[in-house]
């Protein structure tokens, strides 16, 4: 039942995230911003299969409701309907397939030339107990450095984004 | 837990918030001293530095996160310095950032915060954290010239290109621990014997390297250095040119050493095809450029290729030897760039023709710039010399074994004399140069003065008296597990 689920939901976070940028049937960037929604949600369910289900909640929480409801804003904003057709660049297709094949290749060949093993219990059983033991204990340091990024990406925001600062 | 051993870092991050919060109550025609503010508050946590005791058995703190040892009190001290140099030359390029000069000092100070931890990185949760740290404060510093398209360009090459080789750093730490189920370096050598044998967890450290190849601007993910630098505010460039490389060398050498010793050792063909490559590419492409921070930007790949001689040898006079180069870089590379800072504040661009006449503009800034491009160049007796001449004895005392390691040392050799053509272009524009447009003399204040010279005693001591900081990088480097 889990592995029929995973590879259903694995299908779907691919195809919807090809979706997003190469629909062949729409140019519109709010269907796009729709696919990503569709495809963060799929990989939500990744994660409730893995147990981790405050990171699937947060997956949706965040990702799908706040940051994609920004791209939205910022689209409709802008009054993009139609994105702007690009001339087609042979060389940057050619490199292009070259890069993703090769890697493509190296990753197919990797994991089936080496045991993967019986796989790993998780630590964490999802439970918002455990995870905030384990920030506030084991990982305490790099919790508290990732409030200094935080300081330091909102500064750079509000830097940025000023016309004038004073 | 200990927290005491990561004092420097905590004082270093309270530099910074005090200057973001100085900045409320300075008025704005004197914001820009507030530079001299943060380089002096820098400077005693420098001198503190060398009072933190360290002993020969790496400490941890934080359940193994943090190790202090004496790689990290090196590279710790490093990079204070840089930032203090780079401070310094943020103040002298005040007027050309239109707003928020007392942040361009406080997220430089932030950078050498995350800089710092990652010197101390014992695990791959902390890499991760601490290289996302720099790299996100250098998008925003790369782009801080939002008036100039150049550096706005800069700023989204390096944020679309950062992303993509952060995302490459992850996906490779998510492999690694997959196989190994530990991000702890010392856990992860520990199942050496399990993870030898495994073709995933190899794919994993080979995409970390790519992450990591991305900071130092080895070949192949070179691409985004001579835009980037070109664009970025000097200062900016400055930084990121010895701190982001030298950031990116400590972890390759933490992650090489601590986490997978057995692996490394079986790589060098990898390591000596990257190195080599990078000392042609980066050497090849600077011969054409007019443009002296474009020019310093393929020289800076080069750089990266002459510092992976080091870690191609995989030995441990490799190891001091990049750290000894990386000390000579820090000395050049600042008086370089402050240089270039002062002339182009009359010129308005960085080409090389703007040197013209500098000998009579001003007789001590032509030496320093020609005396840096010589030790940039290799030439006895500066540093660049004395750090490239034990880059390639690492590698040659390799070849006894291995004899394709002669052909790296004549690469690099090569490479270095390819050098020599477009370095002495520069020194050619300041003294022999036909037409001179611009013959005012150039003003220098006190503290620009003294980064000069700093710069000049450090190339010069490195260069004639290697002894006492050559002893400094071998004890660093002995702290390796090789």
């Amino acid at each position: 039942m889990t592995d029929i689920l995973f590879y259903l939901l694995s299908t779907l976070t691919l195809v919807f995230g090809v979706l997003v940028v190469a629909n062949p049937f729409s140019r519109n960037p709010v269907t796009s911003a729709m696919f990503l929604v569709m495809t963060i949600v799929s990989m939500a369910g990744l994660f409730v299969l893995l147990h981790a289900f405050f990171l699937a909640v947060i997956q949706v929480m965040v990702y799908a409701g706040a940051v994609i409801v920004l791209f939205l804003f910022v689209i409709m904003l802008l009054d993009i309907n139609q994105e702007e057709k690009r001339r087609f660049q042979f060389f940057g297709a050619i490199t292009g397939g070259i890069g993703l094949l090769s890697i493509a290749l190296v990753m197919v060949k990797t994991i089936t030339t080496s045991n993967v093993g019986a796989g790993l219990t998780p630590e964490l059983e999802g439970s918002t107990r455990a995870l905030g033991t384990a920030l506030f204990t084991q990982y305490v340091l790099p919790f508290e450095i990732m409030g200094i990024l935080l300081l330091i990406a909102m500064v750079g925001v509000i830097l940025l984004s000023k016309k004038e600062l004073k | 837990m200990n927290i005491s051993l990561c004092i420097l870092e905590i004082a270093v991050v309270l530099v910074g918030v005090a200057l973001l919060l100085l900045d409320l109550w300075t008025k704005p025609q004197r914001k820009h001293l507030l530079g001299y503010l943060g380089a002096a508050g820098l400077g005693l946590v420098l001198v503190g530095s060398f009072f933190v005791p360290v002993t020969d058995v790496p400490q941890t703190a934080f359940g193994g996160m943090f190790v202090h040892d004496h790689l990290a009190l090196f590279f710790k001290q490093l990079f204070l310095l840089a930032t203090i140099g780079v401070l310094i030359l943020s103040v002298e390029f005040a007027p050309r950032i239109e707003s928020g000069i007392s942040e361009f000092y406080t997220l430089s100070v932030f950078a050498l915060s995350g800089m710092m931890f990652a010197a101390s990185a014992n695990n791959f949760v902390m890499v991760f954290v601490s290289l996302e740290v720099v790299t996100i404060t250098f998008y925003i510093l790369t782009s801080f010239m939002k008036n100039r398209m150049q550096s706005l360009e800069a700023g989204v090459k390096y944020l679309i290109l950062g992303a993509l080789s952060s995302a490459f750093l992850v996906y490779g730490i998510a492999l690694v621990y997959g196989i190994s189920g530990s991000m702890a370096f010392s856990d992860i050598a520990a199942k050496s014997e399990l993870t030898l044998e495994s073709n995933i967890f190899k794919l994993g450290i080979l995409f970390v390297l790519a992450g990591l190849g991305f900071k130092i601007a080895a070949f192949p993910y070179q691409i985004w250095t001579p835009d980037v630098y070109q664009g970025a505010p000097t200062p900016a460039t400055a930084f990121l040119a010895i701190g982001s490389k030298a950031t990116g060398f400590v972890l390759i050498l933490r992650v090489l050493y601590s986490a997978v010793p057995e692996l490394a050792l079986s790589w060098e063909h990898l390591f000596m095809a990257m190195a080599a490559l990078t000392i042609l590419y980066g050497n090849l492409c600077a011969l054409p450029q007019r443009n002296l921070k474009r020019l310093l930007g393929y020289s800076s790949i080069a750089n990266a290729g002459y510092l992976m001689l080091g870690i191609a040898a995989l030995s441990p006079s490799g190891s001091t030897a990049i750290l000894y180069y990386l000390g000579g870089y820090l000395f050049t590379i600042l008086t370089a760039f402050t240089v270039i800072t002062l002339v182009s504040r009359s010129a308005g661009n960085e080409d090389i023709s703007s040197l013209a006449g500098l000998n009579e503009r001003s007789p001590f800034l032509a030496f320093a710039l020609t005396l840096s491009m010589v030790s940039l160049a290799g030439i006895p007796p500066l540093a660049g010399f004395f750090g490239k001449f034990l880059l390639v004895r690492a590698v040659i005392e390799q070849a006894s074994s291995y004899s394709a390691y002669y052909l790296l040392a004549g690469v690099a050799v090569v490479g270095v004399a390819i050098s020599i053509y477009y370095y002495f272009g520069v020194i050619r524009a300041i003294y022999w140069s036909k037409e001179t447009p611009d013959t005012s003399p150039i003003t220098t204040s006190g503290p620009i003065r003294f980064t000069l010279l700093a710069g000049l005693v450090g190339m010069l001591y490195l260069g004639i008296m290697p002894d006492r900081v050559l002893k400094i990088a071998e004890l660093a480097a002995a702290s390796l597990q090789y």
